[in-house]
């Protein structure tokens, strides 16, 4: 489905109703509705004006049935809830009546909705549909259940609606079992813990409310409600959240997992191949896709926020400064994404801006990938700019139109280099790949390609080919306190070397019980 | 379990026979009439806040479903009231002072109660109260509610029918359906049934009362996945 959330600016005669500006986005109904809508339409390949008279006489006899069954219903006095409404209902019970003769002409309109909708453009189903700013996708009536049978109908909607969740309150932390801190960032810790219950190791995510002044933080919302959003094999799962004791302890409960690719590739020796550079990017750029299909920023990209766990899946983390955005854009702050991975626009004070501050982190990301270094680590905002223009030639007004008229682009020193230098800073990579970084980096966000179109790319495609995820080697976990077991091969005496006591004492606890002990000595690092 | 979930949470028919306040003695009209006034001070508030309909369909459906797990005895629907337009606003991405929140808070409430209304005073400990209060409630919420703060509503949806209908033209079903949909925010409607289902109920009612005939057959509302039980 193309569209999954859609963004409504209500008619004029509906706005008027309670408040001047009334804006407001759907989301997952609007996208379960569509969802249904296909796979009905592939099961119809008739004309459905043709579908309907045939089913007419059935389809009569039913809908009276239930009609004259709703009568009955509305004496009835169900729940508490219909008070309101029923009042007004009652006194329309004698109108019934008509609206039961109705059902020929309710196929006459119908009809005249389906020739409608017949034409190719469906985007409008109706005319007012043109006065709003959005198009609306309005699932079209034939595609639903117009013309289906009412065996198909059921057959759809049962799955679609599962059971809506019970109302209940938070678990409390002492579920889990603390085990070890794993890093502390300026959103809060994270810690390691087991599910008392089933054994199951999981990360805890403690919130930092004790500075907080206006109350529960909005980026921690739109955090939880991103994540519940975004389902999706490469992208964290979270579980449950939960309270501690205090009103101030809350616990985001994500799965654990083993590694974060900034910390992994400080310790390897050698860079990830470029099998498994692609695997990552594929995995990473489908997780982006969705997101922006669902109409998310995700905002803070970098590797410190990807995780890989030992079976060779990507997963993205940290969704502190996601957001939902909407068309047309508003404005939102140009303060997100870590410096070295910020898209020039950002830095240049654009306020509006889209996906593609998304897509310019994954090219960094690509690039660390492949020198195991950090691409663009500027230690200013004017530094990281003077590094993007080192990197890829000064902007101007003609490779990216509107360049000029960004708040800060009369403030930025100007550099006399207007080729870029990517080919020389990725010796080992094939042209596919310096082209697919190029389009990564676009100066022009407008023109920078999607995570859609990057999928495609044929960097992926050729060889080498991207490696199975179960292939990929595995590495002690930091998070879990593992450590690479060291063999002990017999060496020369220690005094040969002249090397002191302290020598000796690690090597006395080698292979001992002590070896792996040391969990929580590296479990506090800082975020860059 | 507690789970997490976009959808909107639904009530067992023992929840909502047996509520914490019915629990703790207090009469059902009583709570009725509670409900009510909260509902209607958070729409109050709103407005006066220039906040978007939808936080404050957000907040009054937060509120609805906070006092079917906590009693009325133990928390007052002036702190929860606030707390869920706080939160809503959040929520929409729309989102208040909580200055402003108090300042409109007081001012209704006085106006309520027939008494002069005196601004609060700026460091009064009066405001410090109201803040912490506001603050406690919205975190009470948070946690009652297991974090399911996001509501589906069925506004966006109603249009969207409307516009397959074909009666986004009409005179009088836009108007009216739309504000049944407010309407029934100071009922438990919310909690009882998906927003598609409130949607058609809405657009049925609106279309009756300006006589307009919808297709039976096949039935209109079997188009947007509600049963024709639950409409009516």
């Amino acid at each position: 489905m193309d569209i999954d959330i859609v963004e409504i600016v209500a008619t004029p005669e509906v706005q008027t109703v309670v408040t001047p500006e009334v804006q407001f986005a759907v989301t997952p109904e609007v996208h379960s509705v569509a969802s249904v809508a296909t796979p009905e339409v592939q099961s119809t390949d008739t004309p459905p004006s043709v579908k309907i008279k045939t089913k007419k006489s059935k389809w009569d006899s039913e809908s009276e049935n239930e009609e004259s069954e709703s009568e009955r219903k509305i004496n009835k006095k169900k729940r508490n809830a219909k008070k309101a409404l029923k009042a007004t209902v009652d006194s329309e019970v004698d109108e019934l009546g008509s609206q039961h003769e109705s059902a020929t002409e309710g196929v006459k309109r119908l009809k005249v909705s389906n020739d409608a909708v017949e034409s190719p453009s469906i985007k409008s189903a109706s005319p007012a549909a043109e006065s709003v700013n959005e198009i609306i996708e309005v699932p079209s009536p034939q595609e639903n259940t117009v013309s289906t049978p009412q065996s198909v109908v059921e057959q759809i909607i049962k799955p679609v609606s599962s059971k809506p969740p019970m109302l209940t309150g938070c678990r409390s932390v002492d579920n889990y079992e603390k085990l070890n801190r794993i890093e502390e960032g300026a959103y809060g810790v994270v810690f390691r813990a087991r599910d008392k219950a089933t054994g199951e190791i999981v990360a805890l995510k403690k919130l930092k409310l004790d500075k907080e002044k206006n109350g529960f933080p909005i980026t921690s919302l739109r955090e939880v409600h991103t994540l519940l959003l975004a389902k999706h094999p490469n992208i964290v799962n979270v579980r449950e959240i939960v309270v501690g004791d205090a009103l101030k302890q809350i616990f985001i409960v994500m799965d654990f997992i083993e590694h974060d690719l900034k910390s992994l590739m400080e310790d390897m020796q050698s860079p990830f191949l470029q099998s498994e550079v692609k695997t990552i990017m594929l995995q990473l750029l489908s997780a982006v896709a969705m997101l922006h299909d669902n109409w998310i920023i995700h905002r803070d990209l970098k590797t410190s926020n990807l995780l890989l766990n030992n079976r060779g899946q990507i997963k993205v983390a940290d969704f502190g400064l996601a957001r939902k955005y909407g068309s047309p854009l508003g404005p939102m702050t140009e303060l997100v994404v870590t410096l070295w991975y910020r898209a020039p626009e950002l830095l240049l004070g654009a306020k509006k801006y889209s996906t593609a501050v998304d897509m310019w982190s994954v090219g960094c990301i690509l690039g660390e990938l492949v020198n195991k270094e950090p691409l663009l680590p500027g230690r200013t905002e004017i530094d990281q700019l003077d590094k993007i223009f080192k990197l890829l030639g000064m902007p101007n007004e003609k490779i990216w139109p509107g360049f000029s008229k960004l708040p800060h682009a009369k403030n930025i020193p100007y550099l006399k280099q207007s080729h870029n230098s990517i080919r020389s800073r990725f010796p080992y990579l094939t042209e596919n790949g310096i082209d697919l970084i190029a389009r990564l980096l676009t100066y022009d966000p407008a023109k920078r390609i999607t995570a859609e179109e990057a999928l495609k790319h044929p960097y992926f495609t050729e060889s080498p080919l991207p490696k199975d995820p179960e292939m990929f080697p595995t590495w002690p976990s930091k998070g879990g306190g593992e450590r690479r077991k060291s063999f002990v091969s017999p060496s020369a005496p220690n005094v040969a070397h002249g090397m002191g006591e302290l020598d000796e004492e690690d090597q006395a606890f080698l292979g001992s019980i002590f070896e792996n002990q040391g969990g929580n000595d590296y479990g506090f690092r800082l975020k860059v | 379990m507690s789970k997490l979930s976009l959808q909107n949470a639904i009530l067992t028919y023992e929840q909502l026979e047996t509520t914490p306040s019915k629990i703790d003695e207090i009469p059902e009209d009583l709570e009725d009439n509670l409900r009510k006034l909260g509902c209607d001070l958070i729409q109050s508030a709103g407005i006066l806040l220039r906040l978007p309909q939808v936080a404050m369909a957000t907040a009054q459906v937060l509120f609805q479903r906070f006092f079917y797990v906590a009693s009325l005895r133990k928390f007052s629907i002036r702190d929860i009231g606030m707390g869920s337009l706080f939160l809503a606003s959040k929520v929409q991405e729309s989102p208040c002072k909580i200055r402003d929140l108090i300042n409109v808070y007081h001012y209704l409430i006085q106006r309520y109660r027939n008494l002069p209304v005196e601004p609060l005073e700026y460091f009064g400990s009066e405001v410090y109260e109201m803040k912490e209060a506001l603050t406690v409630a919205e975190m009470q919420i948070l946690k009652k509610l297991g974090f399911n703060v996001h509501v589906q509503l069925p506004y966006g949806l109603m249009v969207n029918y409307l516009k397959v209908l074909e009666l986004t033209e009409h005179e009088t079903i836009p108007q009216k359906a739309w504000g049944y949909l407010n309407d029934a925010l100071r009922t438990n409607v919310y909690v009882c049934y998906q927003p598609p289902t409130i949607a058609c109920a809405v657009i049925w009612l609106a279309a009756r009362v300006a006589q307009v005939k919808l297709p039976t057959s096949p039935a209109w509302w079997e188009l947007f996945e509600s049963e024709l039980e639950d409409i009516l």
